[in-house]
Parts: structure tokens; sequence; C-alpha cells
């Protein structure tokens, strides 16, 4: 496949884009990581398949929508989501769980607007939802994981990385979150750190706000 | 003693898709179904006290989504090489996007809160996700009446299921989507589908 094949268009954000870009990223494959601000969406939407993005653009013009949709293709293209069925669907459970509280935070907490709302759903997140996560991740770990760092089997999955970006964009909203994390994903976070491909893509991406 | 475990209320809800998939496949199954009431005694069973969870050949799998993606690769119905699968993820994600919208009206308990709810969900979100789902159809269908590339994949069990919920409420609300009505109807035909839709508990939701 040549160097341009694979276009992502994306906001300059990481928020929804940002899994399919760790998952490029920890195969080395290369793409065109098209960013654009909100204020050249409207030039952008139209040409978008559903008028939504992430998209990803393959070289022959087919388009696929929807951010969990393409991190899953560009994992099989690189031999990230799992060594057979049962694997593939192992890494699917984890990132569901995971999603399951991306989907609670952002949707009761970091976008409410009403003030005291917010505040009783933060606390209610940190210290019932959170917790119960955690643990839950723990036990899917423990039930599918082969080795010390990461989620299922024996190598890094995108599982690892979906994780891995969420625990990162939830501290950076909610710094209190350190507290409630304990110890559980520190193998995994320094694991991803001391990858070579993946250090040399975090060290460089744009910083963004989220 | 079966490969493949499902356990579930006794319901439709979020298993029906995979009890669709085993059934158009002719796989057989130990289709467990718990009571509200005795739920409680199973909890601890399951990974994350949820379900749906597939338990097979030992090993438990918890999300609904997981589970059916899982089978659907078991049976061929998930899409015939990498890039029919991301369409068909596509196409089911949209879907699920739509099931997540209704979950806020559906449980909702004050009733005239609820009423409200359910008539903007009707009258904003839903077509605004049945119009995405004809889009979607229509550009990979391969001019079938299946979402991709003219054949049947879990993402048309997945909407037969969706839908079935909504016409349940609204039946009108596929008049618009000549496509996708008749996208139903073939799912529909299907000789297992059709024998499993006769034969299958009724059940309030």
């Amino acid at each position: 496949m040549g160097s341009c094949d694979l276009k992502l268009y994306y906001f300059n954000l990481q928020a929804r884009g940002e899994l399919i870009r760790l998952i490029l990223a920890a195969a080395d494959r290369t793409y065109e990581d098209i960013r654009f601000d909100i204020n050249q969406w409207s030039e952008y939407k139209p040409k978008m398949i559903l008028g939504q993005c992430p998209v990803l653009e393959l070289t022959d013009g087919t388009q696929i929508p929807q951010s969990m949709a393409i991190a899953r293709y560009v994992a099989r293209e690189t031999g990230l989501a799992g060594i057979n069925n049962l694997e593939a669907a192992k890494i699917d459970a984890v990132v569901d769980t995971q999603r399951d509280i991306n989907e609670t935070f952002y949707g009761k907490v970091f976008f409410e607007q009403d003030e005291i709302r917010k505040a009783e759903e933060l606390e209610k997140f940190l210290n019932e939802t959170l917790v119960k996560h955690v643990e839950n991740l723990g036990k899917l770990k423990k039930a599918y994981s082969q080795n010390e760092s990461y989620f299922v089997g024996n190598k890094l999955s995108w599982a690892d990385l979906f994780v891995f970006q969420s625990i990162k964009a939830l501290l950076k909203a909610i710094p209190q979150v350190k507290g409630k994390l304990g110890d559980q994903f520190k193998q995994l976070i320094d694991a991803i750190h001391s990858n070579e491909k993946l250090k040399a893509y975090l060290d460089s991406r744009p910083k963004t706000d989220f | 003693m079966s490969r493949y475990k499902l356990y579930f209320f006794n319901g439709r809800g979020r298993a029906e898709v995979s009890r669709l998939i085993f059934a158009i496949a002719g796989q057989k199954y130990e289709d467990i179904r718990y009571e509200g009431s005795e739920w409680p005694s199973y909890k601890a069973e399951m990974p994350l006290r949820q379900m749906p969870v597939l338990e097979f050949e030992g090993t438990k799998l918890p999300q609904s989504l997981s589970i059916a993606r899982f089978l659907a690769k078991q049976f061929n119905l998930a899409g015939r090489d990498n890039f029919e699968q991301a369409k068909v993820d596509a196409v089911a994600d949209t879907i699920s996007d739509l099931l997540g919208k209704f979950i806020p009206p559906r449980f909702e308990k004050d009733k005239t809160k609820k009423q409200e709810l359910m008539k903007k969900f009707f009258d904003e979100k839903v077509p605004k996700h049945l119009q995405n789902l004809d889009v979607l159809g229509k550009l990979y269908g391969n001019d079938g009446p299946f979402f991709v590339d003219n054949h049947l994949t879990w993402a048309d069990l997945l909407f037969y299921d969706i839908l079935e919920t909504l016409l349940g409420i609204d039946e009108n609300c596929l008049n618009n989507y000549p496509w996708l009505k008749q996208n139903r109807a073939e799912v529909e035909k299907q000789p297992r589908i059709a024998e499993y839709l006769k034969s299958r508990p009724k059940t309030p939701h």
C-alpha cells in the first residue's frame, strides 16, 4: 500500500480521533492526518459521508464513519486486534466497558450545564462509578490477560490504547481522578510510554485542548 | 453441554440480536433467561455484574455488541473481509447511536417528561439516524436489500431488532424510508428467522 492511501479526517483535537491515531502510530503506519479547526468544519462537513467526523477514507474514495468502527478496522489491519476471533471479542468487551464509562462521564458530568447537578454527578462519578469501573477492568484483565501490562493475551491491543487514552483524557479533565485510580493502570501506562513508536508519537503530537 | 450459553433476562432487550444470529446460523445454544427477582442471586457470577453475557467454552464475555460481533464472525455473518466488517461496524455503530438516544425517554419515570422526551426522540433523533442509515445502506449495499455488499450481516439483524421496538411505539416511523422498510422485510423472510420469530417467547420488551 502507498504512503497516503489512508486519510483520516478529524478536528485538530484528540477526542474521538486520537484512538485511531494511536493505533496507526503503534503500527508505524503512514497516513494523512487531516486536521481542521471548528471554523473550517462547514467546508469539510458536506464531503463527509454522514456529515460527521472522524472519517477514514481509502484510496478509492470509500469512506468509513464511526470512530470505533474505524479504530477496529485499522487495529485489525495492523495486528492490534488479537490473534483470533475470541481474543478480538475480549478486546471488544474491554473497549465497550471503557466506552460505557466515557459516555457516563461526558454525558452526565463534563457536558452538564447546571452547576449544582454537575457537582452532584461528579461526586457520584468519582466515588461510585469510577471505583466500580476500575474494579471491572481489573476483573477483565484477570480473566483475559496472559502478561502483566496488557488487557488481553500476550501483547498490546487497541483495548490498551483506548483505556490509556481515556484515562489520560479523564485525568486532564478532572485531576482529582488520580487518587481513585490507584496502581491499576501503572504497568499499562509504563508499557505504553516505553513503546518506541508510541513514545515518538506522544512526544510529537499537537497539543490541543482535548 | 452446549459450547454457547447466553445469559439474559426473560426479554428481548440487548440480547435479542445475538438470539437472531444464533437463529439464522442454525446454531444451538443454551438460552438462559433470569426473572428480575432471581437475577440478584446470579449477579456475582457475571464478570461485570451485568447481562447479557455469552459463555463460550468456559470464558464469559460481557457487552452486547461485542458478543454479537463475535457470534457473527463465528458464523460468517460479519462481512467477508476486514473492510466489509468495517462497513458492517459503521452501520451497527450508527444503529447503536440511535439506541443510545432512545434510552433516556425509554427509562424516564416521570410520565410528563417521558412523553416530552419520546416526542422529541421520534420527531428529531429518529429521522436523523434513519436518514444516515439510508445513506449507508445505499452506499455500501451494492444495490441489494442488505446494508453491506448484498448479503445479510448482523447489521441487518441489529437494525431489525431495534426497529421492532421503535415500531412498537410509533408504527409510522419507517414510512419515509422505503429502502429501510424493504431491508426489514428481507430479514423477516429468511426461513430460519421467520421460524424463530414465530416460536420465540413473547415478552413485552
